[in-house]
């Protein structure tokens, strides 16, 4: 028995394109909200920062109070090295156990790795820190790049393994199973068949990951330490753009904290060259999107 | 892997751009932590002092006192900086610690009020505000050493620090002296429990709180209420003297205090009559013995020209140095340090 639809009434159709429209507004309404301090904290970092920004202030050791001029630029290359170190070690970790999750990670170790890496991922930051301090600074008797590109490493790897699983999990099982029946092995499948498509998200996690460590200050005050000059020894005091911000944003010097917010600018647009890198390796890879 | 490349090339354009500034391997680099109060000025005299010892490069980093002392402690670092002496249960994990004062400091207590009279404190007014027993600004009490200035009838909103800080450690030291109701309520140290107040996080947020909110009053290092002009209260000293922070009055804290042997001592409260209250040393913290064949050598003598030369530098940066008769004992303590067992400084 079909019936006829039931005709909406001209009043009910008007009370329905009020909600439609009220809820539309709304939806709206949450969106500014939510973007609200993000643009403010964007406009406040650009219109505070662009003052303290040139080519001295980016290639430049700090000067002390007092003396005009100075910059970051031992802080830009520390945060490189420390970021540098970091990725050696997290990239083939963080990758790999998300291989091994993806591939093998349905039983009861592939479970606690899972639940390992969730209780990593929620350690507060500064304890990752002290961590790597009683592990490799304090029995080496001195602060390192290499350490705190540890610290960094640790935050990473949960955020990386699971980024990686995901990102494998999409690639459509036929593909691993076609390069068995070719006779190809299981590792070789992985890392040559199934990574390789995966590429795309992978590298897309590895940018992410790296770019939340860059902002990390916590973990690098009792690991890196700091360092007023140019270095390029990982088993020296290392400077970071972070740690440089803390110290300038606390200080009563109105120059220094001029200079705070330009540090500030200069690690929000590396981070967004991160961000974009990320971007476009991921559409290069994969036309179309991965 | 893609992104190898990227920090690499960042890497290499930072280094070749600045190149003719980068220092030769074989300087040297001796690394200090610790107080944040002294980070200005240390930056600014290590600066200075390349040009004595072009060699010798000094990286000193701002972590806090308490990490200062712990890192001096543990040897991860070359050097320490503590706005507090070690107490005696700290210095028996590290045998043979020199104390040295190069610097003193002041905290200054500020306050928000309409029109910015001045504003006299007696000792037992001060504390009674941060015990929360004043609580409006036309109490009686306060209007008794402040004849002549019309008191609004306002609510005291009481700032403090949230953030654990030496700050805060000289400021409750002189309460606890001053009132034994302090001292058996609240007693002193880095955090202490506050009867009353907001919290606001280092000298910054309690100087931003000062500024914006009125009827406030809270404590702040001397350099950040100068910095920020916020009014300062006149304290009354130990020996009845209405006294203004200022470098002055916080180099005379110093003057005339005994010292004990190892310059571990609170100058709070000094009996000096020029002196302002709520004073107390900043210390570089050595070990007597070094055993670095560079980096020994480089840090006594470094401190040697620091506690004399380099006082010069701690007036325009508005901190007060230290009063000729502490040079001459931090003198004998340099000349007291060793390598491999040999005196380095002579006299």
């Amino acid at each position: 028995m079909t019936a006829a639809p039931p005709r909406a009434s001209p009043f009910r159709r008007r009370r329905r394109a009020f909600v439609d429209s009220a809820m539309t507004w709304l939806c709206g309404a949450c969106i500014a909200i939510a973007l609200l301090p993000l643009a403010s904290l964007l406009f406040m970092v650009v219109a505070r920062g662009a003052g303290a920004m040139s080519w001295t202030f980016l290639t430049h050791l700090p000067k002390p109070v007092g003396e005009t001029g100075g910059g970051v630029g031992n802080g830009l290359v520390g945060s490189a090295l420390i970021l540098g170190v970091a990725a050696v070690i997290a990239l083939p970790a963080g990758v790999g156990a998300g291989l091994y999750l993806a591939a093998r990670g349905d039983g009861a170790t592939g479970r606690a790795v899972r639940f390992l890496a969730e209780v990593l991922s929620g350690a507060p930051s500064v304890v990752v820190g002290i961590a790597v301090y009683a592990l490799l600074v304090r029995p080496m008797h001195r602060f390192s790049a290499v350490a705190g590109g540890l610290a960094l490493a640790i935050l990473m790897l949960p955020m990386l393994a699971r980024a990686t699983e995901e990102a494998v999990r999409m690639v459509p099982r036929d593909l691993f199973e076609a390069s068995l029946a070719l006779g190809v092995a299981e590792w070789r499948s992985s890392l040559w068949v199934v990574a390789r498509t995966a590429l795309g998200g992978i590298t897309t996690a590895g940018c992410l990951a790296l770019a939340r460590a860059a902002g990390e200050t916590a973990p690098l005050l009792f690991t890196a330490l700091g360092n007023a000059f140019w270095n390029v020894r990982p088993d020296q005091p290392t400077a970071s753009l972070p740690v440089q911000i803390f110290d300038y944003a606390v200080s009563p010097y109105p120059d220094w904290q001029r200079q705070a917010w330009g540090a500030a600018l200069v690690l929000l647009l590396l981070v967004a060259v991160l961000n974009a890198v990320a971007r476009i390796a991921t559409r290069a890879r994969l036309p179309g999107g991965a | 892997m893609r992104r190898l490349p990227l920090v690499l090339l960042l890497l290499a354009a930072c280094h070749s751009s600045t190149q003719s500034s980068a220092p030769a391997p074989s300087q040297t680099l001796v690394n200090g932590a610790g107080s944040t109060f002294v980070f200005p000025l240390l930056s600014k005299v290590f600066s200075d002092y390349t040009r004595v010892a072009p060699a010798v490069r000094f990286n000193y980093q701002s972590i806090g006192s308490g990490a200062g002392i712990r890192q001096i402690t543990d040897r991860t670092v070359d050097f320490g900086a503590s706005d507090a002496p070690l107490t005696d249960e700290q210095l028996a994990k590290a045998p043979g610690l020199l104390h040295l004062p190069v610097v003193l400091g002041s905290v200054a207590v500020a306050y928000n009020l309409p029109g910015k009279p001045a504003l006299r404190l007696t000792a037992d007014a001060l504390a009674g505000i941060f015990l929360g027993e004043i609580s409006r600004w036309n109490d009686p009490r306060l209007a008794a050493a402040n004849p002549g200035v019309e008191l609004p009838d306002l609510a005291i909103a009481v700032v403090h620090r949230s953030d654990g800080s030496g700050t805060t450690a000289i400021f409750t030291d002189y309460l606890a002296k001053v009132s034994p109701t302090w001292a058996a309520k609240v007693r002193h140290g880095t955090a202490v429990r506050w009867p009353i107040g907001i919290g606001g996080k280092g000298n910054e947020g309690v100087a931003g709180q000062l500024t914006t909110l009125p009827g406030a009053i809270g404590y702040v290092e001397l350099a950040y209420a100068f910095q920020n002009h916020l009014p300062t209260v006149e304290l009354q000293n130990a020996s009845g003297a209405w006294i203004k922070p200022s470098i002055a009055s916080t180099t005379a804290a110093a003057a005339g205090v005994d010292l004990p042997p190892d310059l571990r001592v609170s100058v709070t409260n000094s009996g000096n009559p020029a002196a302002y209250p709520i004073a107390g040393f900043t210390y570089l913290l050595v070990y007597r013995d070094q055993t670095d064949p560079v980096k020994g050598p480089a840090l006594a003598h470094f401190l040697w020209w620091e506690i004399h030369q380099g006082q010069a530098e701690a007036e325009p940066l508005l901190y007060a140095p230290i009063p000729p008769s502490v040079v001459e004992k931090d003198a004998a303590k340099v000349q007291s340090m060793t390598l491999s067992g040999k005196p380095i400084v002579e006299g």
